[in-house]
Formats: C-alpha cells, sequence, structure tokens
C-alpha cells in the first residue's frame, strides 16, 4: 500500500497488564506480512518500558517505535489532551510518509480510560479473564465505547475461576452490537481477527 | 473513498449547485453521529444505500453541511445526527451540586439550561445513564 500522508491511528488502551502491548507484538507480524506499513508509539508513566520491549524485538524497522512519556495521567494524554501524542505521529508521519498505520498504545490505565478522536479513528480497549469476569458488568466507558472490545488471556480462563462464556455475552449485551473479540495474544488465539476487524474499519480491506 | 472536504453546503456556488442536483435525485446524505464528527477515517452508508468510505487528512475536521464529493450526477453532503439528551432538573441545590459531580466524575458530556443537567446519551439508552445516578434517587426529576 502506498501512503498519503493520512495514516489511520489506532488506539489500544485498557488496565495494566491485560496485554496491550502483547496484542501488538501479535499484530506487528500479521500486519507487516499484509503489506501494512505500521509504526507504533507507546505511553509509559515515566519510561519508555514499552517502547524498549517493542523495539528489542525488532518487529519494525527503525525509528518506527517511538515512546511518550505521559505522566502521572495515562488518560489525560490521549483524551484531555492529546497534543503530545498527536505531535509524535505527526513526526512519524513526516519521517515516514508511506506509513498506513500508526497504532498509539495507551498508558495501562482503568475501566475509565477512553481516546479522544481527535487523537485516533479507531480504538480498542483490551481487558483480560485474569482481572475478573466481572468487569464488563462494570460498564467502563472504556468497556462500552470502544470500538472493539479485545478479552484476552483466555487460556487462564479455567485457572481463575473465570466462566469466560458468561463474560463474553455479558461484554457483547453492553456494548449494543460493537465487536467483541477472546484472544490468547501469547498462543495468537483471535489475533487475526483483531487485525482483520481493525483493517477493515480504517484501511477498507480484509487482512 | 472520498479523501478531503470539497465544499460547504452554505457557500452560495455550492448551495445552488445541490440544489438542482437535489431536483435531480442526485444528492445523498451521509448522517454522523455528533459524537463521531472527529473521525478521519470511517465507513457510513448515505440514506440512499450508498457505502462511503471517508478518508480525510487530519487538517479537516466534519461538521454539519461538509460536502465530501461534488459533480455533474453526484454530491455526497454530511448531516450530523442531533444527539439524544437526558433532561434532569434537581430539586434543590445540594441535589443540584451532587448531580453536577457525577456527571463529571462519569466524563458524561452535559450542557445546563434554565437550572437542567443535560446529559447526552452517547454510550447507551436513558436507563442504563439513570441506573448510575441510583443514589440520587427522588433528588432530581426526569425533565425528558
Amino acid at each position: 500500500m502506498s501512503g498519503n500522508g493520512t495514516a489511520a491511528r489506532v488506539g489500544i488502551g485498557g488496565p495494566v497488564g491485560s496485554g496491550k502491548t502483547a496484542l501488538i507484538e501479535a499484530l506487528l507480524p500479521l500486519l507487516t506480512s499484509a503489506g501494512i506499513e505500521t509504526a507504533v508509539i507507546t505511553n509509559d508513566l515515566v519510561t519508555r518500558e514499552d517502547a524498549d520491549r517493542l523495539i528489542r524485538q525488532n518487529l519494525l524497522g527503525e525509528g518506527r517505535v517511538v515512546a511518550v512519556e505521559a505522566g502521572a495521567c495515562p488518560h489525560t494524554v490521549i483524551r484531555e489532551d492529546p497534543t503530545l501524542n498527536m505531535a509524535a505521529a505527526d513526526a512519524l508521519e513526516d519521517r515516514f510518509p508511506d506509513l498506513d498505520l500508526i497504532l498509539l498504545e495507551s498508558g495501562g490505565d482503568n475501566l475509565a480510560s477512553t481516546f479522544s478522536l481527535d487523537l485516533v479513528d479507531w480504538w480498542i480497549f483490551v481487558i483480560d479473564v485474569a482481572g475478573g469476569d466481572d468487569i464488563p458488568r462494570k460498564r467502563g466507558p472504556g468497556t462500552i465505547q470502544s470500538d472493539l472490545l479485545v478479552i484476552n488471556k483466555s487460556t487462564l480462563a479455567p485457572h481463575v475461576g473465570v466462566d469466560l462464556d458468561r463474560m463474553l455475552t455479558e461484554a457483547e449485551a453492553t456494548r449494543q452490537g460493537q465487536p467483541v473479540i477472546v484472544t490468547d495474544c501469547r498462543s495468537g488465539q483471535g489475533v487475526r481477527e483483531v487485525a482483520g476487524c481493525l483493517s477493515q474499519a480504517v484501511l477498507f480491506r480484509s487482512l | 473513498m472520498v479523501d478531503r472536504i470539497v465544499a460547504w453546503r452554505d457557500d452560495p456556488d455550492t448551495a445552488s449547485r445541490l440544489h438542482r442536483l437535489d431536483h435531480d435525485g442526485g444528492l445523498e446524505i451521509l448522517i454522523v453521529a455528533e459524537t463521531d464528527l472527529g473521525r478521519r477515517r470511517f465507513q457510513a452508508t448515505t440514506e440512499n444505500g450508498r457505502p462511503v468510505q471517508v478518508a480525510l487528512p487530519r487538517s479537516q475536521r466534519l461538521a454539519d453541511g461538509a460536502v465530501l464529493h461534488l459533480d455533474a450526477q453526484l454530491a455526497l453532503v454530511v448531516r450530523v445526527g442531533a444527539p439524544d439528551w437526558l433532561d434532569l432538573e434537581p430539586l434543590d441545590s445540594a441535589a443540584a451540586l451532587e448531580l453536577g459531580y457525577a456527571a463529571g466524575n462519569l466524563h458524561w458530556r452535559v450542557k445546563f439550561s434554565d437550572g437542567r443537567v443535560q446529559v447526552a446519551l452517547d454510550s447507551g439508552d436513558a436507563e442504563s445513564y439513570l441506573a448510575r445516578l441510583a443514589p440520587l434517587d427522588g433528588r432530581f426529576r426526569v425533565v425528558s
């Protein structure tokens, strides 16, 4: 695909440890093999831990992973004042004009975390079964308003006493038809479905 | 795919062209929810059933009356879908304070009018919003 300076921007948010970075790690090979030119912006509080993790794995070319240090309040830089992330995305597009897609990973936050549509075109919220099967019932803005809800670490469900089928049913009931995908990012389960959903929504092509 | 806003409905020249196209059946309306106006890339369907892929530059922002395509046969014009509002009237000053606090704490989009709090129903029906206000039951009135 050739870029036109309007790379799609997709947010990935969710609680600490739910698997946001793991989802990106699993998505990148699929996107690359589909010819989708991608870059990533990570948000951490006061470090660049997630960016360094992605860089170490060499999943993208040099300079295509950048870190934004969000400070004390991770949702501020993706919602109330997303200018740091907008500037980082603009800089990536200037440096790599062929980009098709920029993934913006939020710092770990709570269920109230949402993305400004001034920053992203579409956004994913990642929760995991180990966080408890009551999360969808809590109706957090992140689980309700996101364009795609991902329930990760599905294989842990029996080990943490979670009824995954019920969790999925309750999640779907709160989202008024918006999609929910169950994944296990470590094994790759469900990740291609996430990539396809993302690609169809903002790149207008099937994967 | 449309990749830019080419004109605005209220521009005099554009308005006359749209008027002619409307008579000829070439004017199609794309309804965009108010909450989706910030999106630069999305897919939608006109009222006539035509699928449209929108990919705007970051420098452009959709608003009511944006013309996304205009030629001799066809115009695509954005109309912003009006949001539904839940209109709440607190019964006293203390309830007003707590209602305002609750709305802010829940990150609801609100506006104020004639002593009422109006909550935009951006992500659910009125019942789901009222359920969050259960601790304030009996201290405000639902106007509409």
